[in-house]
């Protein structure tokens, strides 16, 4: 009998995060009926075919049409909807990767409907529970039976939780493996041309959390960083659409471009963004994956955030936790500028191989549902 | 004067109860403390919300009714879980409160954490810590969900706080006791005049019946467990110790439906009112159930209890000799129900504390504020 499996996905990183799993369930046609699931929570820009070409991504099987909305309320529309589909598929199994409100509200549907759970990505901890993926990381965890960790802190963080050590297993990273599948066709990407600028020569900023962006004060104290920075080497800014209104309800536009060295531009294609990183001279962000790709590609990262999840970015990565310390950021500048910066080392297992280890584990976990 | 404002979160009969023990605490507490007061708003998420029964009960049990009735009626897990996070976060957009209170297990104590917690309310969860290890309830999940999101735990054992511990919360987790012991010293004494009435109208005499509750989805929706059930309690029931049965009329027509038929000695009322369940509790002389608050009442009240499912979360009353676990097993219930019950005399205030939990939790809540705000105490 063939495992039938529900694949969640919702925003942007969650595809990045699956497209190596759809791919290698293709592998395993005989074993496995795979259904990917696209709740919707993020369709905008992102999310265009371009996205599902690039990533070589099959078209969702079902789309649940739930756009933005408040926490609650996206939640709630994802759960209702969910929950129509799980009865009308009956899965096995639901995959949720990640951290965002699809995969919390599908892993709570399927809880409560007593379907196994695997989460992709468990056990990452920032311990700060005033970002809602923390929440969200936190309740997964709880109820999901399969628990796939990135990193070795994922392990203690959930040993710590007292999550039974038979349900976790550490795999690798599978936004590594989609990284590392693409490494040639983003070398082929022609968007520094496009930008007119040279390797090496600039750094790259992407800025989106509310911590960030959602208040005058804050926004002050990164248009002074970021003046700053801008002094020493040009900054490219693919802009989210949601941060460029904030940017515009504070009065920050006519700001942000006066700044001569700053380069606002409109969001990129996975390929295209992850040349520009892997040319740049280092990354400024506070998002969760950049730290991980920034590490994977050997580029020079700093974090604008006080905690991260990723812990191993900064222990083995090239990643520099800096929050908004206009002082700790300069110097982190001036010794990647001197070539002093760490040069870092791959974490354990982000060796393109993670799907791969998550399948064979269902698979042998399934031995006495399947014959081989 | 500094006010704390609190929104307390309910839906369920059980949880009514609970909020009475702390809202009427909340009441003592201001008047004792005239520069510290907290102000509770209480929401009913109106899973069940049957009008007449809940306005019976809020009078009964001389609470105030809620500030909101939400209106959420019932649904699939999902469906009622998800209208209820969307009009909880309006009510704490709306009311700004500096901590939600939701109280056990049900879909709206998690629909009242997840919607706190993302907005960044802290919750305080009173009943934490519970498990019954079976993943397969839907309580559990609301427990285990619950109890992760929350900043401050009211447990009401020490086995709750181990268990929390096992799961690595220990930060915010407070021993209170159990706001339910309260109620139960409370309600007593306010029962002691209907007590011979009610008995009287159900024509049955102290210590000469059985007293039954099946209300549990994983029983009343399962035939066999069901049927089980009912088949032990046509052996057990007697003239001269009937069994009384309050039931709700949805299970009544399911039995019905799968061909049960209740001896003469079978006594099938209407859902009882608290103060009305505390009387037929005292008096019983033995009592069956699936619920989670009934065995712990039934300890409480010295009558020997035995309960219709595979594991409980007040694994206490088991140790004490006071609840025999049978499951649905018809052999078991009957041979529990004969010759099962070793009392050995534990003091209730042992396990589940001194009847005060509700005014620790008062407490606790307040100097959290006070701490917040830097004052001192």
């Amino acid at each position: 009998m063939k495992k039938r499996i529900l694949i969640v996905a919702g925003a942007r990183p969650n595809f990045v995060k699956i497209a190596p799993l759809m791919r290698e369930f293709k592998k395993h046609k005989r074993h496995f009926e795979v259904l990917l699931v696209h709740t919707g929570q993020h369709y905008d820009f992102e999310m265009s075919d371009v996205f599902f070409q690039n990533l070589r991504i099959p078209n969702p099987d079902i789309y649940l049409d739930v756009d933005s909305a408040s926490h609650a309320i996206q939640t709630a529309k994802i759960m209702i909807a969910f929950e129509s589909t799980v009865l009308e598929q009956k899965p096995d199994l639901i995959i949720v990767v990640g951290d965002v409100n699809s995969t919390l509200a599908c892993s709570l549907v399927a809880s409560k409907m007593n379907i196994e759970i695997a989460h992709v990505e468990a056990g990452l901890r920032s311990f700060d529970r005033t970002m809602p993926e923390e929440v969200n990381r936190m309740v997964t965890d709880s109820l999901s039976d399969y628990l796939f960790v990135s990193e070795r802190s994922g392990l203690k963080n959930l040993k710590s939780e007292g999550v039974n050590s038979e349900k976790v297993y550490f795999v690798g990273n599978v936004m590594i493996d989609t990284l590392s599948d693409n490494l040639e066709i983003v070398d082929q990407s022609d968007i520094l041309n496009k930008l007119r600028l040279t390797a090496n020569e600039y750094s790259v900023l992407t800025l989106h959390r509310p911590s960030n962006v959602d208040s005058r004060e804050t926004l002050t104290e990164v248009f002074d960083i970021l003046t700053s920075i801008s002094r020493e080497i040009k900054i490219i800014y693919p802009i989210h659409p949601r941060t460029k209104k904030m940017i515009k309800e504070h009065n920050f536009s006519g700001r942000f471009k006066k700044l001569d060295n700053l380069l606002i531009v409109d969001p990129l294609g996975y390929i295209d963004f992850a040349k520009l990183v892997k040319e740049s001279k280092f990354v400024i962000t506070d998002s969760g994956g950049i730290q991980e790709e920034s590490t994977f590609l050997r580029v020079p990262c700093l974090t604008m955030r006080e905690n991260t999840e990723r812990p191993i970015t900064i222990e083995k990565g090239t990643n520099y936790l800096v929050g908004r310390d206009k002082t700790k950021i300069l110097s982190c500048v001036k010794k990647i500028l001197n070539g002093k910066s760490k040069k870092g080392s791959i974490p354990e297992l982000w060796d393109g191989k993670t799907a791969e280890r998550i399948i064979k584990i269902l698979l042998t976990k399934e031995g006495d549902l399947i014959s081989f | 004067m500094i006010i704390m404002k609190i929104i307390s979160v309910i839906g369920a009969r059980p949880q009514i109860i609970k909020a009475a023990a702390v809202s009427r605490a909340i009441v003592e507490h201001n008047k004792k403390h005239h520069d510290y007061a907290i102000n509770e708003i209480i929401v009913h998420t109106g899973q069940h919300y049957d009008r007449n029964m809940s306005q019976v009960f809020f009078e009964e049990l001389d609470i105030s009714e809620p500030d909101y009735n939400l209106g959420v009626g019932s649904g699939t897990h999902a469906e009622q879980t998800g209208e209820m996070l969307r009009r909880i976060e309006a009510v704490i957009l709306k009311e700004k409160p500096e901590c939600c209170l939701v109280y056990g297990d049900t879909n709206s104590t998690l629909a009242g954490a997840l919607a706190a917690v993302k907005l960044h309310i802290p919750v305080a969860h009173v009943e934490a810590g519970l498990r019954s290890f079976n993943r397969k309830m839907p309580e559990e999940i609301n427990r285990v969900v619950t109890d992760h999101i929350s900043e401050q735990l009211f447990c009401p054992t020490q086995t709750a706080v181990n268990n929390l511990a096992r799961e690595g919360i220990t930060g915010g987790v407070y021993w209170v006791g159990d706001v339910m012991y309260d109620c139960i010293l409370f309600y007593t004494k306010k029962t002691k005049p209907i007590e011979h009435e009610i008995l009287e109208r159900l024509d049955i005499r102290s210590k000469s019946y059985f007293l039954v509750t099946v209300h549990r989805a994983e029983n009343t929706d399962d035939s066999t467990r069901l049927c089980n059930i009912f088949e032990a309690l046509n052996e057990i029931a007697t003239k001269d110790c009937p069994v009384v049965l309050p039931l709700h009329p949805r299970t009544v027509k399911y039995a019905q439906k799968h061909g049960l038929k209740f001896t003469n000695y079978i006594k099938v009322i209407q859902p009882v009112s608290y103060l009305e369940m505390v009387v037929l509790e005292r008096n019983a002389r033995l009592i069956l159930t699936d619920s989670g608050g009934v065995q712990k009442e039934a300890y409480w009240l010295g009558v020997p209890c035995i309960t219709l499912r595979d594991e409980t979360e007040w694994i206490e009353t088991v140790e004490s000799g006071w609840n025999i676990l049978t499951g649905a097993n018809k052999h078991r219930i009957i041979d529990g129900v004969r010759h099962g019950h070793k009392q050995q005399n534990i003091s209730p205030e042992v396990v589940y504390g001194d009847g005060n939990a509700a005014d620790r939790i008062c407490e606790i809540l307040q100097q959290s504020k006070i701490v917040k705000t830097g004052g001192s105490i």
